[in-house]
């Protein structure tokens, strides 16, 4: 009597134990929950460009390269030009020109990622390569990430790139030069070297409300009146104002919900503490297990009159 | 116990266990050409082990997945779902008739994931980072890819491949030493008394990564059509699954019996039929029902080239869902057979468009496979043709009639006094050398 006890004691601690664990590696996610209109951390940093005071010099780009040790992209510059056509695997950030069919109107758009404040490929990355870092920075970790590029699935900025022509091949995006200047606690390059102002560095709630008085002080002279990003698939860590439409500048109509919050609603329920597929597995394997008592009871029989072994 | 014949037609032969295919040489020339393109794919396959996926394939930053992961995967693993949807009637549901039919379920199931597995080891980019899967602390948990990565690889190795040890164990047990039969015979009940917890996991976890991979496309937003792009994704994922596995355990089966001169079972088949029916009526009912909450039922009648192509594809699973209801349909091969055909091709569809046709990535981009990729994909599908043909032969796999087998036994007697005609009866052959 005792022995079996024991037994009985010693499983149930097996499997508190593996519950725990396992109950651990689901929640300490799941605790993260998604939802859909987050709210930024007060020590989330931003970056605010505003193409009108962009003159597409450049110099962020140059700035861009050099802080991350990216080989310049002279794929269309004779060899010679740094001249990437898009974000590339060469290219972390980029200015690109906007002209109006046939008149006379243009706009500069600087692209990089977002560091959205609840990021799909974070959300999607299967071994955390992707995190949201320290003042909100998304960061890739290259011994995390196994190359399955569901980050580019993911993002509805098209942002990470893939090197297809390496065979160790990273994720390259821009990291808000996180490891390179943000911890030396200096700005990130291009926001450093921006000799016009058309893109700052600073705490988003405080780019936000300077983003927002520009808009007042000259309503009329932005697209919409309204800052891109502050709601843009939950919100984002980049702020825009342009003069143009932000589609026109390649910034996707995005709705306000989080992509993460969409993708996760249901599943995050479903797989909490693991309690859909362990109702599954009571429920099948109950009824499971009567058929295969009823099975198992006939096979003599069978077998006798057969003169055959039972298959399975 | 099924010793009722009520039709009374010639095709009717009652299916009661799994039968090798003998009496046929196991190397035959399709066999060869189809171990050919298997074996170029390999070969391939061992070229990108040194090459980037850049020259390789057609993938860009647009389309970051190519067909390896679309089709060798996310569709054909659909039509590798047989051992969930035929094992879940016959085991849960206690269609008893479908037992029979279970191991060419389960080794179709299995060849389907085996190679789709390959096809993702050979497409992620850093993949000796995967180790990090043992390190449970390290997952993401709320990505559906993590439970792909850690379920898919799980269910094959361990649940899926335990489910097809029998029929090998059954071959060692007729060609084995008298040492091998006692081993067998004294271990025999010990995997009996597993069977049902094994085959309990050997559900729930199709179920769950069946239907992430439909979660996966949830992340991709509004990249995907509206008219795939929905939350019940992950739903109509399995469903489709469910009615890929149903319809291609059907359709392979009335070919391989077509191709080996086995005789049907209608009442088996027409079984299949009927349950192969009502998963499309289901699908259909989560679909129609999905686009009516979402208001987009008049996307769908648009008549553009998305709406087109959806209506197309709902065809595929409408036609045989309806035909099917008749019984006469269901019992002729013929039809059966062509039904099977449509609706598994509707589920690949399903499966197939919103990773490519119904994905619109922001920039403008084409993506069409490279050749190498391309023929890594026909590869991987030729290696589950040529392990399917040679599991037939080698493994009690086709159904049969008890007759059949006993025939095959008797044809064993006189090889083993003239041994020489080996290669021609595989079971006969082996059990000669004893």
């Amino acid at each position: 009597m005792s022995s079996t006890m024991s037994r009985r004691r010693a499983l149930l601690k097996i499997v508190g134990a593996g519950g725990a664990i396992t109950g651990g590696a689901v929640t300490s996610t799941a605790a993260e929950e998604h939802p859909a209109h987050p709210v930024a951390p007060p020590d989330a940093v931003s970056m605010f460009y505003d193409n009108t005071i962009c003159t597409g010099c450049k110099a962020c780009m140059v700035a861009c390269s050099e802080a991350n040790g990216l080989p310049p992209d002279t794929s269309l510059g004779e060899g010679l030009w740094h001249t990437p056509l898009d974000l590339d695997s060469k290219t972390k950030n980029i200015i690109k020109l906007y002209q109006e069919p046939g008149g006379e109107g243009f706009a500069y758009v600087k692209r990089q990622c977002m560091h959205c404040l609840d990021p799909a490929c974070v959300t999607g990355c299967p071994f955390g390569a992707l995190k949201k870092n320290q003042w909100g920075a998304v960061t890739w970790e290259s011994s995390l990430c196994i190359g399955c590029r569901y980050c580019e699935v993911a993002c509805p900025f098209d942002v990470p790139k893939f090197q297809w022509d390496k065979w160790n091949p990273k994720i390259v995006k821009c990291e808000f030069c996180f490891d390179q200047r943000l911890k030396q606690n200096q700005q990130p390059a291009c926001t450093a070297v921006c000799p016009t102002g058309a893109v700052i560095f600073g705490k988003r709630s405080d780019l936000l409300a300077q983003a927002k008085e520009r808009i007042t002080a000259s309503p009329g002279k932005y697209f919409e009146n309204r800052v891109y990003g502050e709601h843009e698939a939950g919100g984002t860590q980049v702020l825009y104002l342009s003069s143009v439409a932000f589609e026109k500048i390649g910034l996707p109509k995005l709705g306000s919900t989080s992509v993460g919050h969409y993708a996760t609603k249901v599943t995050s329920v479903i797989y909490k503490w693991l309690s859909a597929p362990i109702v599954a597995a009571v429920l099948l394997g109950s009824i499971i297990k009567r058929n295969w008592n009823r099975h198992e009871a006939e096979r003599p029989e069978r077998e006798r009159q057969t003169g055959l072994r039972d298959q399975l | 116990m099924s010793a009722h014949d009520t039709t009374g037609s010639t095709l009717v032969n009652h299916w009661q266990r799994g039968v090798p295919v003998y009496l046929e040489p196991v190397v035959t020339p399709t066999l060869l050409f189809f171990a050919a393109l298997a074996g170029l794919g390999l070969v391939l396959a061992m070229v990108r082990l040194f090459s980037p996926l850049g020259p390789f394939s057609g993938m860009n930053d647009a389309y970051a997945w190519g067909v390896w992961k679309t089709f060798n995967v996310m569709t054909l693993t659909a039509l590798g779902s047989g051992p969930l949807a035929v094992g879940m009637a016959a085991w849960v549901f206690n269609r008893q008739k479908l037992h029979v039919v279970m191991r060419t379920a389960l080794i179709s199931g299995f060849l389907f994931y085996a190679t789709g597995l390959v096809a993702l080891g050979f497409d992620v980019g850093r993949p000796w980072n995967f180790w990090n899967i043992l390190l449970p602390w390290r997952w993401n948990a709320e990505s559906a890819m993590l439970e792909i990565a850690v379920c898919m690889p799980l269910y094959c190795a361990v649940f899926l491949a335990f489910e097809n040890v029998p029929m090998v164990l059954e071959r060692f047990y007729y060609t084995g030493s008298d040492a091998t039969k006692a081993f067998l015979v004294r271990w025999a009940p010990r995997l009996r008394r597993l069977y049902p917890f094994v085959i309990t996991g050997a559900y729930v976890l199709p179920l769950m990564h069946q239907s992430s991979l439909g979660g996966l496309l949830l992340l991709a937003g509004n990249k995907i059509h509206p008219l795939w792009q929905t939350p019940f994704l992950p739903l109509l994922y399995l469903l489709a699954a469910g009615l890929c596995g149903l319809g291609f355990v059907t359709f392979l089966l009335l070919m391989a019996c077509l191709r080996y001169s086995r005789a049907l079972d209608l009442d088996v088949l027409g079984e299949l039929g009927n349950l192969l029916s009502w998963a499309c009526f289901l699908f259909l009912a989560v679909q129609f029902g999905d686009l009516i909450r979402r208001g987009q039922l008049r996307t769908a009648f648009a008549l553009d080239k998305m709406s087109l192509l959806f209506l197309f594809e709902t065809a595929l699973i409408l036609v045989p869902a309806v035909a099917l209801r008749s019984r006469t349909v269901r019992v002729t091969p013929r039809s059966l057979l062509n039904m099977a055909a449509l609706a598994c091709l509707g589920g690949l569809f399903y499966r197939f468009v919103p990773t490519t046709i119904a994905y619109a990535p922001a920039r403008n981009a084409v993506y069409f496979p490279a050749l190498p990729e391309l023929l890594m994909t026909v590869g991987y599908i030729a290696l589950g043709i040529v392990g399917f043909a040679l599991a037939v032969k080698y493994f009690a796999v086709l159904p049969g009639d008890i007759a059949d087998w006993n025939y095959m036994f008797k044809l064993v007697r006189p090889s083993r006094q003239a041994p020489g005609s080996e290669g021609e009866t595989p079971w006969p052959a082996s059990l000669s050398t004893r």
